[in-house]
Formats: structure tokens, sequence, C-alpha cells
């Protein structure tokens, strides 16, 4: 079996079903711990709290913007740039036809394509640069961080340089080490992609129902 | 409403005097680490799990913090202080535990050492760092578990042990018990008010605390004519009347559940409607949220913040006040464990309102207010005077960029740490209570 063949059939099955069970182990694993009754009297409704800070999460309290705004904006070219090239790249949208949904949807243009792949980059570069010069990020960072960081960097990349198709090698190389960041993402702190709205509602739950909007 | 200053530094005096008064823990060398775990395996949960699961290392909890934009020093970031649970968790409770076992080194005593410091001088629990997670990890919450698991392995701080054995073993807190009580309660009388004390039937259950028995007597006193201006159906109980709880300060859970169960008990046994906390931070959360947590069902009776109830009744129209003029620019020092951990913001501001002051928000205020720098117990830690100290100044720059003539608070933690930095930094503002401004312009 040739290594282009390994990566597009059986290695991609692998990664995939890593993916899926890893996540949903820990997920499951997490929640089953479940939580001890609250006898307090609440102030307001936990419930709605706890969905009420999952959105409002999303916008940083202007009490802080002045000391977190490079962290915020890099955060979010990134986070936005990533999600738009996921979900509305033209080769995605094919391989998710070809491979999961059986259907596809309207793709970005080129032009916009090559756009937000920049600020996607631009929000990953600053993101690393953030964490590698600032003493804070500096100090509380593992390897965990620096490796799920490269990995992204490098499928960012190596999809881009990809994006033309024009050398198979390098679709095959793209499609590669993002088998190889989907089979890292359980068992790294890329979990938050799916942990954070429980975090979220958590929180808001318990300030909620104290009458607190946090 | 002067406050007796030599009162005020003999109170200082007795608080370093604290460590030396400590008695040695119960807890082997050999058992600390074993006790720790045995504490965080009963308090990882979901919520825990998925918090400590979200942390992405992002530092914007550092910014929120009083400590590290102070001193802008790394180690203060809030998250670095769950490290010790967070390794736990993952050798111990997640799900991937057998992986981490592989990779992280257990707990070792050194390690309990090492955080004793980050989570009892270096930290107030304030939850301001929660405010600005993206993840909504309530670090404040799991560095008291982190205490919990610390006071367990006998590391409680001297100066908190020894006030939380006291109130552990006696019921009393820096030697106040019944008898001093009456005596503050007597002293009142000579004044002409009514004190009800140990009453069989009471509609409310009034607690006061240490602090206003020793030093702030002007708010106790305030307190009493408030009630009795109200005409209310109330009581202090000599074997229930203190509202702080050490055993919630320091993290040892069996000190914490007795004490609230002690209140409990006694306005159960009362037939108490409602039970008032004093101008005590954490004695609120302790009753008003833990309370019914400790008794292991709802209380049956509703618990107010001192503040709290003011508002509510100065809202409700029951209670009036003289308007001290708007020529008084005031502004309002929101007690931690009041307002972002109890909810009890606008109650104070509708005091301040009837009073008639020109009441003028810090920058950071309300839900995002800066912690005195002396909650969860910091004020009876010695080593903590650096912190508190820095907490301070950044406190003072707050009231000051206000233009008020004094900050008003409603807590007497609060009181003592303000008035501390104030004698330490010869500032002049007045720190003042706000049942003392209501107790003094009763219409």
């Amino acid at each position: 079996m040739s290594f282009t063949a390994f990566v597009d059939g059986p290695f991609w099955y692998f990664s995939a079903t890593v993916f899926l069970i890893g996540v949903l182990w820990r997920l499951v694993g997490m929640l089953s711990m479940g939580s001890k009754p609250d006898f307090s009297t609440p102030r307001k409704s936990g419930t709605a709290a706890a969905i009420g800070i999952n959105l409002t999460r999303f916008f940083p309290r202007a009490d802080f913007w002045s000391r977190i705004r490079l962290q915020v904006v890099a955060g979010y070219l990134f986070h936005l740039g990533l999600f738009a090239l996921l979900f509305f790249a033209a080769p995605h949208i094919e391989f998710y036809r070809e491979y999961i949904t059986g259907f596809g949807w309207t793709a970005l243009p080129e032009w916009a394509f090559i756009l937000v792949s920049e600020i996607a980059f631009l929000g990953l570069m600053l993101l690393i640069l953030h964490r590698m010069l600032n003493p804070v990020t500096r100090a509380i960072s593992d390897r965990g961080d620096y490796i799920g960081s490269l990995l992204i960097f490098l499928v960012m990349l190596t999809g881009c340089l990809a994006l033309a198709r024009s050398h198979e090698v390098l679709r095959v190389t793209h499609f590669f080490l993002a088998e190889l960041l989907l089979i890292y993402f359980p068992f790294s702190a890329l979990m938050h992609t799916f942990t954070f709205p429980f975090s979220r509602g958590f929180m808001g739950a318990h300030y909620g129902r104290r009458g607190v909007n946090v | 409403m002067a406050i007796d200053m030599n009162v005020f530094r003999g109170f200082a005096e007795q608080i370093k005097m604290l460590p030396q008064m400590a008695r040695p823990t119960d807890c082997p060398d050999n058992e600390r680490v074993n006790h720790l775990k045995a504490v965080f395996s009963t308090k990882i949960d979901a919520s825990n799990a998925t918090q400590l699961e979200s942390c992405v290392h992002c530092g914007l909890c550092a910014e929120a913090c009083q400590f590290y934009i102070q001193t802008e020093d790394p180690e203060l970031t809030p998250i670095h202080k769950l490290d010790l649970l967070k390794r736990y968790y993952r050798r111990e409770k997640a799900p991937l535990r057998w992986l981490h076992r592989l990779i992280e080194p257990d707990i070792t005593e050194a390690d309990l050492e090492a955080t004793q410091h980050l989570v009892y001088e270096s930290c107030t629990e304030c939850g301001r760092c929660g405010l600005v997670c993206p993840m909504g990890i309530d670090i404040a919450a799991m560095v008291h578990v982190t205490r919990e698991g610390l006071a367990h392995a006998g590391l409680i701080p001297a100066g908190l042990r020894a006030v939380e054995q006291e109130q552990g073993s006696r019921g009393t807190v820096f030697g106040v018990g019944p008898d001093q009580l009456r005596q503050a309660a007597e002293e009142l009388r000579a004044k002409g008010h009514e004190v009800p004390i140990d009453k069989a039937k009471a509609d409310v259950l009034v607690l006061t605390s240490t602090i206003d028995v020793l030093l702030f007597k002007d708010a106790l006193e305030a307190t009493v004519k408030v009630m009795n201006h109200l005409g209310l159906d109330w009581t202090i109980h000599s074997c229930a009347f203190e509202g702080a709880n050490f055993g919630l300060l320091s993290g040892y859970s069996e000190v914490q559940k007795s004490a609230s169960e002690r209140i409990t008990s006694q306005a159960i046994a009362l037939g108490a409607k409602m039970v008032i906390v004093p101008e005590c931070g954490h004695a609120y959360p302790a009753l008003r949220w833990a309370g019914a947590n400790a008794h292991g069902a709802p209380l049956p009776f509703e618990v107010m913040a001192l503040s709290e109830f003011l508002g509510r009744e100065v809202m409700a129209g029951r209670l009036q006040l003289n308007p001290i003029g708007t020529g008084k620019h005031v502004t309002y020092h929101d007690p931690c464990k009041i307002g972002r951990h109890g909810g009890v913001f606008d109650e104070p501001r509708a005091v301040l309102e009837a009073l008639g002051v020109d009441m003028r928000e810090m920058p950071s205020n309300r839900t995002a207010n800066f912690c005195c720098g002396g909650g969860a117990g910091l004020f009876v830690m010695e080593k903590a005077e650096p912190m508190r100290n820095a907490a301070f100044d950044l406190k003072r720059q707050q009231v000051e960029a206000t233009g008020a003539d004094s900050v008003v608070t409603a807590c007497g933690s609060c009181r003592i740490n303000l008035m501390a930095g104030a004698g330490r930094t010869q500032w002049t503002t007045p720190i003042e209570s706000l049942v003392e401004l209501v107790g003094a312009n009763l219409k």
C-alpha cells in the first residue's frame, strides 16, 4: 500500500475513530462524575444563567478590555479564521461531502479563502508569540500547549500550500498532519473545543443561582 | 461614629500574636498527602472536572487579579494556584488518568508546602479572575477546594489556624463568647437601647461578629437601633451570635459545619423566619449559600446580609432615612463575598440613595469590584501583609479616582484592611459602615 493510499484510507479511519472515541470518552468521563445537590434557596435560575453565560462570555467585559485586548483580538482572529477554513474552504466541503455528510454547501471564493487563511495565521502567530514572550503564559504553558500550536500551524501551513492541489504530495502531507492532529486532539487541551460550554455552564449556574451575572 | 483607635491597634497587635497561639496540627507529616487526597477525592465533581480540563493557559486570569496587577509576579497567576488540584485530578480522577500517571509525578509533601502560600496568603478567593476566563473556570471555588485539602493536611497558616482552632474547640473567636456579648449588650442598654438577648421565640435572629463586639461597636449599636426602629420581634442569642466562620475561611470543613449548624439549629429552635448576618463579608455565603448544604436540607428561614436587609426595607418604604445632604460624595466598596459571591449590589446603593448622598462608583465596581485585600482570612495571616498592602494601594487608587469624600462598605474585615492601609499610608479618607450611616440617620 502506498503512503497516499494509507493516509487516504486506513489512517483516516483510524484517526477519526481515535478522535471520536477519545472525545466521547473524556466528555462522558467528566460529566459522569456528577454534582452534589445544592440545598441553598436560589435567588434566580441557575439553568438560565448557564445558558446565558455561554453567550455572554464570547464578549469580554469592558472592565478588563485594556489589559486583555491583544489576547482577545488574536484569539478571535485565529478561531474565526480557523472556523471559516474548516467549514467553508472548498476542498474541505468536498472532503466532508465525500467522506462524512454526503452533501456539500456553498464554499468561500478563493480570494476569501486566502484572506481568512491570513487572518487565522496572524491570530495563531500572535497567540504563539504571546505564549512564548509574555511572562505569565510562558510560566504556565506546558509542552502540550506548544505541541498543539505547532500541529495546528503545520496543518494550516500545508493546507494553504496544498490549496492549488497541483501537488499531490502537499495534499497528502496536509491530510496526514490533520490526521495526526485528530489523534492528538482528545489527549490534549484542544478538548476545550467541547468542554467550554460545560465549564461555562457550571460557573454560570453557580453564580446565577446567587443572582450574579458573571 | 468614632472608632477607638487604641482598640484598633490592640486588635492589630492581637492578630500579630495569633501564630504563637496556634496549637500544633494533629496531622502527622507522613500522612499529609493522604489527607489532602482524601479531601480532593470527595470534592472533584463534573464542574471541577470540566473546568480543569478546559484551561488553555491563556493567562487572562492574571489580568483580573489584584495581586498580579500590583506585583506582576507570574507566580501569582490565579490558574497556577490550582496546579496541585489539577495534578491530583489528572492522576486520580481524569478519564485519561492512566496516561497522566505515566508522565506526571505524584504529589509530595513539598508540593503541599509550596502551594500553601499561593492559596492562603496570595488569594482572597475574591473570584474576579473567574469573570475574565473565556472558558468560565471558577478558579476561586477550586482555590477553596485546595484550601480544604491543605487544611486537612494540617497546613493552615498559623494565624488563621489559631482562630479556627479556637472557634472549633471553644466556639469563641478572639476570646469573644457569651460573656463578652452580654457585656456589650449592657453597654448598649446603658445608652438606652433595648437589646433582647436569648429570647425563647423570635421572628428574627440577628447575628453579630467579634469585630463588632470588640471594635466596631457603633455598627452593633446601629444594628440594634434599626431592629428596634422597625419594631421587629428579634433577638440575639448568646449561643449563636457569631457570624464569622473561620472553618470556612481556613477550609476546615468540620468547623465550618459546626459553626454554621450552631446558628441553624438555634434559628430553628427560635422559630425564626429570618436570620440577619452582620457586616461581615464571608459570614453571608457561609450561611446563605453553604449553610443549607451543611444542614443537609433547605434552611427553613431566610438569610439576609445586613446591607441586603437594610436595602430591602428602604426599597419597601418601611425604613425611612434622613438625607445626609447632596454635599456628601461617597463611593461604595462591594465586599466580594456579599457582592460578587452573594448577589447583593442594588440594596446598599438603595440605602445610599435614600441617604441622599452623591454616589460615585469606582472605575471597577459591582461585579468587577476589586477586593480590599483582606478577604478569605488574609487579615489574620501575618505573611499576607505584602499582599494586603498591594491590594490596598490598588483600592486606594480606585477610591481616589471617584473624588469621593469617603468610602462606605458593609464588611468589618474590609473596614479593618482599609483602615490598616490608611494608617500605613496616612490616607485620610474616612472608611464608613453602611449600617452606622443608617443608624445615625433614622427618620
